[in-house]
């Protein structure tokens, strides 16, 4: 079962094509990371994905549909884009307490994701004080408060140490063990390598490569995933623009 | 809607910059109930009489209350987009038009409470005052009950107001300084500069003027300034709701 689909997705800002025809397609139970250079396109990516922008063509969807078609969509779509989504006057459990309640998710769901992601003693501190990792586990707990089969990850390790990225790390295996489809973006090449399962890599917006990361450095020989990912984005290298046919589907 | 109304609602009770200022106009509404019946008979003012009910009831509302709901939903929505907690909001409910109308429904809910406690405080100060100063207390005095109902109906319309005034601009100082600026410039000059003084008692602060303090051969009649007041605040509102709904949402570039 696919639950998230890229199709043909273009997103155009005037002159500027932030995604270019991308097409790609997960499956639960596996972790994929979301490659790219600065500026690529992989948080516009994520923003069409979550009906946060509109894409100028094409579709973006979470089991069949558009994000903003889903009926309880926390429930089903756990999102982590930006950790500075707090207002910085209110506690962490009352941040979570105000995003739980469009989904009338219990009060209990909150202690358990801010014991989950260790913040339960500074709950009652205000999101203003908290680290940039402490605001990273907040908003992971957000994202985790509808207990989602889908969780969309943007950077999810920016900020936390290296204790933090550990745990990160054996969140997200467990997570995926379960059957939850975890689509992450990050920069931390070698952090990823020990991650994920598949890859997807962009380009200026456009698919470069895509499927199984062990197959992926297999067929080009490339030493490690940092090595495919530079030769895949060099200047030298064309961005591959597959037809959404020949885009390779990850399911 | 009712889960999403009361999100808005604890986004409300966990703001401070948002609810102290209603809690403010509270107690300025209380004190202004006193210092009215105290200066009674002072200065010029007249001494204190049955006839005094209304005008002490309309003490502890009107501008003052109103004011404080309109800067607070004014707060809590353009600070939506100056915290990026819009992100939050729109992922918990990814129809926005939904999202925006539990925020506008918050808003004049808040309105209608905050105007009804500010007209039971006033009530009951005026009450207080009226007994220690021996005068009789007349609930049935002409324009009583309409100023206990006015209060709260003016203070749910700035509610509904702020809350679009915030969505249409995103942006909490500006939103403050245009809605300050029309009460105390915008409203004066407009009908002046464009040689139609006859067009300033269909502007908003006229139009709530006439419905707090009744109808005079100037102003518009109560029913029709609420009427004119309700269609300010639904044209803010809507365009503040239809930008809303069509404006993509930003979050920390990547």
């Amino acid at each position: 079962m696919t639950t998230i689909a890229v199709e043909a997705l273009t997103k155009r800002y005037g002159t500027v094509t932030a995604v270019d025809d991308l097409t790609f397609k997960l499956a639960p139970g596996r972790i994929t990371g979301f490659l790219g250079p600065n500026g690529a396109g992989k948080s516009t990516t994520m923003r069409l994905l979550l009906g946060l922008a509109r894409p100028t063509s094409g579709r973006a969807t979470i089991n069949g549909r558009p994000y903003a078609e889903l009926r309880d969509p926390l429930r089903h779509v756990g999102a982590l884009l930006d950790p500075n989504v707090f207002h910085p006057g209110r506690s962490g459990r009352t941040a979570l307490r105000i995003a739980a309640r469009p989904a009338r998710i219990p009060g209990q769901r909150v202690e358990e994701v801010l014991s989950l992601t260790g913040l339960a003693s500074a709950a009652h501190r205000r999101a203003g004080g908290y680290s940039q990792g402490m605001r990273q586990r907040l908003a992971l707990a957000a994202a985790l408060l509808g207990d989602p089969e889908t969780l969309i990850l943007d950077e999810p390790a920016n900020g936390l140490d290296p204790e933090g990225v550990h745990w990160l790390r054996g969140l997200l295996r467990r997570l995926a063990a379960e059957g939850r489809t975890i689509f992450v973006s990050s920069h931390l090449l070698a952090e990823l390598a020990q991650t994920v399962d598949d890859v997807v890599i962009i380009n200026q917006g456009r698919l470069v490569a895509a499927g199984p990361m062990a197959d992926l450095l297999e067929g080009t020989g490339a030493c490690s995933l940092e090595a495919f990912f530079l030769g895949a984005t060099s200047a030298d290298a064309r961005p591959a623009h597959p037809s959404p046919a020949q885009a390779r589907s990850l399911s | 809607m009712r889960s999403l109304v009361s999100a808005e609602l604890l986004k409300l009770r966990s703001t401070r910059t948002a609810w102290i200022p209603l809690a403010a106009a509270l107690i300025i509404g209380v004190i202004a109930v006193i210092a009215t019946t105290a200066t009674a008979g002072q200065g010029g003012n007249p001494p204190l009489s049955p006839a005094a009910l209304p005008d002490l009831l309309r003490a502890s509302g009107g501008q003052i209350v109103d004011g404080a709901v309109l800067l607070a939903w004014i707060v809590l929505s353009a600070g939506e987009f100056r915290h990026r907690t819009s992100v939050t909001t729109f992922l918990g409910q990814p129809r926005r038009l939904r999202a925006v109308s539990a925020k506008l429904a918050a808003a004049a809910l808040t309105g209608l409470a905050v105007g009804l406690l500010a007209e039971a405080l006033s009530a009951a100060t005026s009450a207080a005052a009226l007994s220690a100063h021996h005068v009789p207390l007349a609930w049935d005095q002409p324009g009583a009950l309409g100023a206990v109902v006015a209060v709260p109906l003016l203070a749910a319309l700035f509610g509904a107001l702020g809350a679009g005034l915030g969505l249409l601009l995103r942006n909490t100082a500006a939103a403050v300084g245009l809605a300050l600026m029309w009460a105390f410039v915008v409203e004066g000059i407009v009908p002046a500069l464009i040689h139609q003084p006859g067009i300033s008692r269909w502007l908003p602060e006229a139009a709530a003027n006439a419905v707090l303090h009744g109808a005079s051969p100037a102003a518009l009649s109560a029913g029709v300034a609420l009427l004119v007041l309700a269609g300010y605040a639904a044209v803010v509102a809507g365009a503040g709701a239809a930008l809303t709904a069509r404006r993509e949402i930003a979050t920390a570039p990547g």
